[in-house]
């Protein structure tokens, strides 16, 4: 029966440079695609002990069963690898079209290995391999190397690239895809390591289902279901669609969650000069969306910068407008424009990145950190450009700020209460853990570092749970992630599943590739992947005690609204103990025999370091 | 009733919908290249649309420009009779909307208007793309 997934995917040696097709085995049919595909392909094929930008990484992009359907707010694409940043593994998304374009290439996506002599752009056409020299891109920007890309294969081609950050391995480098990012984690420097500089993907052979009419009727379904609660005035997606992810800021500053200052503060006066309708009020403003959707969320900016020119960029999205905003106590719109596009150029995380000039700000300021010739100083342009531009180029400290801020605190900072703003390394997204309970855990045990993708974010922020407490966190935080886990099977946005009954993800399974599963079997294998996930980072050598919190998030939260709020350390162990026992670890947070056979993964038990 | 659409570029979010819903009837599958409607990116300024205008097409030249007659009004929707086409692509040169293509099998290829209710049309959801006096 002919369904949505070409059950094939590509393997490029980079080494050799070459390329085979290879037919997907029924057991990894069933983990779906997207994040499920990545995950079982790395854990089966790659060491956790490895060093990730060393040739024995995998660098593996997929698409899901949904990828270039109907289906709206399927956009996405999914990288799976180890992770530089954090020595995890890594799971990150974008957006934008790329996602559409891969599946329309009959494949379900590529594992590249090994490390390239020289460096090169990839074509996939059709899925067709060809290796390109990318000696004339080296060194620029990710915007010049699409468009280098375009002019060499066409317009049409969709395309991933790096900048000099992702080649020079800087560990919070992204990979970018057309303003879109694969941001957290550092998948560009793995990209980098293996000399690639950029993948164009063009395909002409579509995609169907197995089941047509059913599919037609749920996606008639679903639209209607999107644009109502799009229409609706307080839902939060709904807002997205009118202004951009940037929104809820207002918000969450009134609620005391506003990360400001390197998480001193948990408001920012500022707020309102670089939110979302600040950016809609003052810029040129349209609404873009990625590929089917609905909702288009993403917003595109135009702007003169301070040199007098002419600009444009499409975002800043809510989590940059703190990181390289409030947390910087940075209340100018175009100076946050500029420092969006200067990582997007150097093609870095702007969260990671963010999180890491803030501290090195806060460092500066108590005298532990300096750098000849650039001040360090919260709000300053010069400081907040200059420090972005040296991590990208590893240049004086940015050469230490590039390999994270975990990292970076520990070298400099030894005697510190930990106030670099990272869990294993990964900066925080844009949430208080301090504020917000389920964030706290859900931060802490990521498998990717401080990841707010599978955090009770829109209950707690909207108050339909109490943010404040630790009752029922652990089950709660649980539960998101093997249903988020779930879902980036099929790659969905995460949009969609704050409103979705999550009934339609195994209906929409069914229809597209003819797989039943009922949603129970769905989510457990949500669980299943978050199990073996655990098992990789176990074998790389982490334990409880890499499961925690910074000890900034056990101070007083200063500022107006959200005085005193605080998480003290005997109340986030609690949680973590009751966080490990719902999932049926041990106290250390090792999956037990008997869970490990229950998920049906007993298999993996080897990986765990002893 | 005058056939054709109301385009409103400035209300575009280019999610395609539009070319992904039409190729999808014509071929039972997403082909996105060979959609009879175009939305292409012109970042940062707005996308251009391409598709047959109908009644807004002043001339309607690609009629005339057909060697073989292909192409006629019927029920007031331009058509082209994909058996009688030679594939030699006047058409294509003479549209002055650009939204004529030639397909893998060189024949040329156009939107028909889904016969008189175009599902483009109802996949626009930001209202770029209306039904003309509708």
């Amino acid at each position: 029966m002919p369904g949505s997934m070409y059950d094939k995917i590509l393997r490029i040696d980079c080494g050799r440079q070459s390329a085979e097709s290879w037919d997907v085995p029924e057991e990894l049919r069933e983990y779906i695609g997207g994040m499920g595909y990545g995950t079982k392909i790395l854990v089966d094929e790659v060491s956790p002990s490895i060093d990730p930008l060393s040739s024995d990484n995998k660098f593996i992009l997929t698409v899901g069963p949904l990828t270039g359907t109907m289906a709206p707010m399927h956009p996405h694409s999914c990288i799976v690898t180890k992770s530089p940043l954090t020595g995890t593994i890594l799971n990150c998304y974008s957006g934008g079209f790329l996602g559409a374009e891969i599946k329309f290439s009959g494949i379900d996506g590529i594992v590249l290995e090994g490390r390239s002599p020289d460096w090169v752009i990839i074509l996939i056409e059709d899925g067709k391999v060809s290796f390109h020299n990318a000696e004339l891109v080296r060194g620029k920007g990710t915007g010049e190397t699409e468009r280098y890309m375009k002019n060499l294969f066409g317009g049409d081609v969709r395309v991933i690239s790096i900048g000099p950050a992702g080649e020079k391995e800087v560990a919070m480098a992204g990979v970018f895809s057309e303003t879109r990012t694969f941001g957290r984690g550092g998948a560009g420097a793995v990209l980098g390591s293996k000399r690639v500089k950029g993948i164009a993907f063009r395909g002409t052979r579509g995609v169907e289902t197995a089941r047509p009419e059913e599919f037609q009727r749920l996606v008639e379904e679903d639209m209607r279901h999107i644009q109502s609660f799009c229409a609706e005035e307080y839902n939060l997606v709904g807002s997205f669609s009118r202004v951009g992810t940037g929104s809820g800021m207002g918000l969450i500053n009134s609620r005391g969650a506003l990360a400001t200052r390197n998480h001193k503060f948990g408001s920012f006066d500022g707020y309102e000069k670089i939110d979302g309708f600040a950016y809609s009020e003052k810029f040129y403003t349209r609404a873009i969306s990625c590929y089917g959707c609905p909702v288009h969320c993403g917003m595109l900016h135009k702007f003169r910068k301070y040199d007098q020119s002419d600009s444009w960029l499409r975002g800043p999205e809510y989590e940059t407008m703190f990181s390289l905003g409030s947390d910087l106590l940075n209340d100018d719109p175009i100076l946050l424009a500029e420092a969006h596009l200067l990582c997007e150029e150097y093609g870095m995380d702007t969260l990671t990145t963010g999180i890491t000039l803030a501290w090195a700000f806060e460092m500066a300021e108590r005298g532990i950190l300096r750098e000849p010739g650039l001040e360090l100083k919260f709000g300053n342009r010069d400081s907040i450009l200059g420090l972005i531009r040296q991590i990208g180029e590893r240049e004086g400290i940015g050469d230490l700020l590039a390999r994270g801020p975990g990292v970076a605190e520990q070298e400099i900072d030894t005697g510190g209460s930990g106030s670099a703003m990272q869990i294993k390394n990964s900066g925080f997204a844009a949430w208080m853990p301090r504020r917000m309970k389920g964030v706290a855990l859900a931060f802490a045990t990521s498998n990717r570092g401080a990841c707010h993708k599978r955090a009770p974010i829109g209950a707690e922020i909207m108050g339909q749970i109490d943010m404040d407490t630790i009752e029922g966190k652990a089950v709660l935080v649980k539960e998101i992630q093997d249903k988020v886990n779930a879902v980036f099977t099929l790659i969905t946005c995460r949009f969609h599943e704050f409103d979705a009954d999550p009934e339609i993800y195994p209906r929409y399974l069914a229809a597209a590739t003819g797989q039943t599963i009922n949603l129970k079997e769905f989510l457990r294998l949500g669980e299943r992947i978050w199990n073996l996930e655990k098992l990789f980072n176990l074998g790389a050598g982490f334990t409880r005690a890499d499961d925690r919190l910074p000890g900034r998030c056990y101070e007083p939260i200063k500022g107006e609204s959200s005085e005193g709020a605080v998480m003290k350390p005997e109340q986030f162990e609690t949680m973590l103990d009751e966080y490990y026992e719902a999932r049926g670890w041990t106290k250390d947070g090792v999956p037990t025999p008997e869970k490990l056979k229950e998920l049906g993964i007993e298999g993996y038990a080897g990986l765990v370091r002893r | 009733m005058a056939i054709g659409f109301e385009i409103d570029p400035q209300k575009c979010t280019e999610c395609e919908r539009c070319m992904a819903v039409c190729s999808l009837l014509k071929f039972q599958k997403v082909l996105i290249r060979q959609a009879s409607i175009s939305v292409e990116r012109n970042w940062p300024e707005i996308p251009v649309i391409r598709v047959c205008r109908f009644d807004d097409c002043e001339g309607q030249p690609c009629i005339t420009a057909c060697p073989v007659a292909a192409i006629s009004k019927q029920d007031g929707i331009v058509r082209i009779n994909r058996e009688a086409c030679i594939g030699c692509g006047l058409c294509v040169q003479v549209c002055p909307e650009q939204a004529i293509w030639m397909d893998g099998e060189n024949n040329a290829y156009k939107c028909d208007f889904c016969g008189g209710d175009p599902a483009c049309v109802k996949e626009c959801v930001t209202g770029a793309l209306s039904l003309k006096g509708g």
